[in-house]
């Protein structure tokens, strides 16, 4: 990590170093940099400097002198060097020196003395959440391991209930069969005693009816027998026959 | 009690014996039991313990004098004295058997609706000395309950051929 944070820092300063340019370095407005140049211009050919030699040479362009039109061009580029900006970026080098230098000393103090209490705070920090990690993950496993347990234990209930009903179904599927075959046997049972009901009904109304029919028959005939007893000549009768079929059969 | 009937018939018969009247004693104690039989009151009269033996004897003298036998009327009046009157129907019947044994004949109790007519009784007896292979003495009691016909009964055997015992067959025919 400080390995690392080192070279970064070399190499910003190093790339700025080297991207840093000439108008840049100065620090100078447009206006004072052609102001520099016109003050400062010298030509090839042509006599004294400064703002006469720009003097001059205009003259000369004027008049179609060859070499004056390619001093001309040259003088322009300068010129344009003038409306170049500033790097926005880069600073100068005293500055960029300067400000490296700061920023090592900077950076030798948060080095020294920051880093250790920020990687202390970070590290103390990454202890928290990785104890917040291993919290949570021992929560989740444990989690886990409840939900695994209450799944377990809702698939054993459901088991339990499946076979619960399921023996339950059975149970009623007997008792339902008992039943049925029961109520079955009680009513064959009460159509034969239904059936014995009625023949024995049957053969007591025959009974009675025979019953009835004889005690009328009796009736009349012990009526019409105790007409013809009455009359003596009859019991006499009755005696005679008696004895002759007493003396009939044993003789 | 069918033993002491009969302990009670040999000691009539050998006091009728004594007396040389077996034939009329036992005749004159069937009729006396027949009677006693056909009288309810009569028969609960000589039966009840409550009334002196005394007073019930003289009932018996009162009835049977000058109608039967001094034997027969002392000896009903001896049974009717000891309390035994509900047994003079079995001790009359032993009395006529062993009545018939002396004499070598059987008796045969007929039971008839009406009185027999002259001359039924002994062709009833011949009939039935015919029928059982000796002769016999026939007993006759009238019981209308039979209706008509006769039921003579010869020891343990029955001969019925009263109108109550054929409407009793129709009776069960049906």
């Amino acid at each position: 990590m400080s390995k690392r944070l080192w070279a970064a820092a070399a190499v910003v300063v190093a790339a700025v170093a080297l991207s840093a340019s000439a108008a840049g370095a100065a620090g100078e407005t447009v206006g004072s940099c052609i102001f520099d140049e016109l003050g400062e211009a010298q030509f090839e050919g042509i006599e004294g400097d400064g703002f006469t030699a720009v003097k001059e040479l205009k003259t000369q362009y004027k008049a179609g002198d060859k070499h004056a039109k390619e001093l001309k061009e040259d003088f322009e580029k300068d010129l344009e060097g003038c409306l170049e900006a500033p790097n926005p970026i880069i600073p100068e080098v005293t500055e960029i020196i300067w400000g490296g230098a700061a920023f090592v000393v900077l950076l030798a103090l948060m080095k020294w003395k920051l880093f250790p209490v920020v990687k202390n705070l970070m590290e103390q920090r990454t202890q928290r959440i990785q104890d917040s990690l291993d919290d949570a993950d021992r929560e989740r496993a444990e989690a886990a391991e409840v939900r695994a347990r209450y799944e377990a234990e809702l698939a054993d209930a459901k088991a339990e209930a499946a076979r619960l009903v399921d023996e339950a179904r059975d149970q009623a599927a007997s008792v339902r069969a008992d039943l049925q075959s029961r109520a079955e046997a009680d009513i064959a049972d009460m159509r034969e005693r239904a059936a014995a009901d009625v023949e024995a009904s049957k053969r007591q109304a025959i009974a009675d009816l025979q019953s009835e029919v004889s005690d009328i028959a009796l009736g009349a005939a012990e009526a019409v027998l105790g007409r013809s007893l009455e009359d003596p000549e009859m019991q006499r009768q009755l005696v005679d026959d008696y004895i002759a079929r007493v003396g009939a059969d044993q003789g | 009690m069918a033993e002491r009937s009969t302990g009670y018939a040999d000691a009539v018969a050998a006091v009728a014996r004594a007396e040389g009247n077996l034939d009329v004693v036992s005749d004159e104690l069937f009729r006396v039991a027949r009677a006693l039989e056909g009288s309810d009151e009569l028969r609960m009269t000589l039966s009840d313990r409550q009334i002196p033996a005394a007073r019930r004897q003289q009932i018996v003298e009162d009835l049977l004098g000058g109608r039967a036998s001094e034997t027969t009327t002392a000896v009903v009046s001896m049974i009717v004295a000891a309390g035994r009157s509900s047994d003079l129907g079995g001790i009359a019947r032993e009395a006529v058997e062993i009545n018939a044994r002396d004499r070598g004949r059987s008796v045969a109790e007929v039971r008839t609706a009406v009185a027999l007519a002259d001359g039924q009784a002994e062709r009833m007896a011949a009939a039935l000395g015919a029928a059982t292979g000796h002769q016999v003495d026939i007993k006759v009691v009238v019981d209308p309950s039979i209706m008509g016909g006769v039921v003579a009964t010869i020891g343990d055997e029955v001969i019925d051929g009263s109108v109550r015992h054929r409407l009793s067959q129709l009776r069960d025919s049906f």
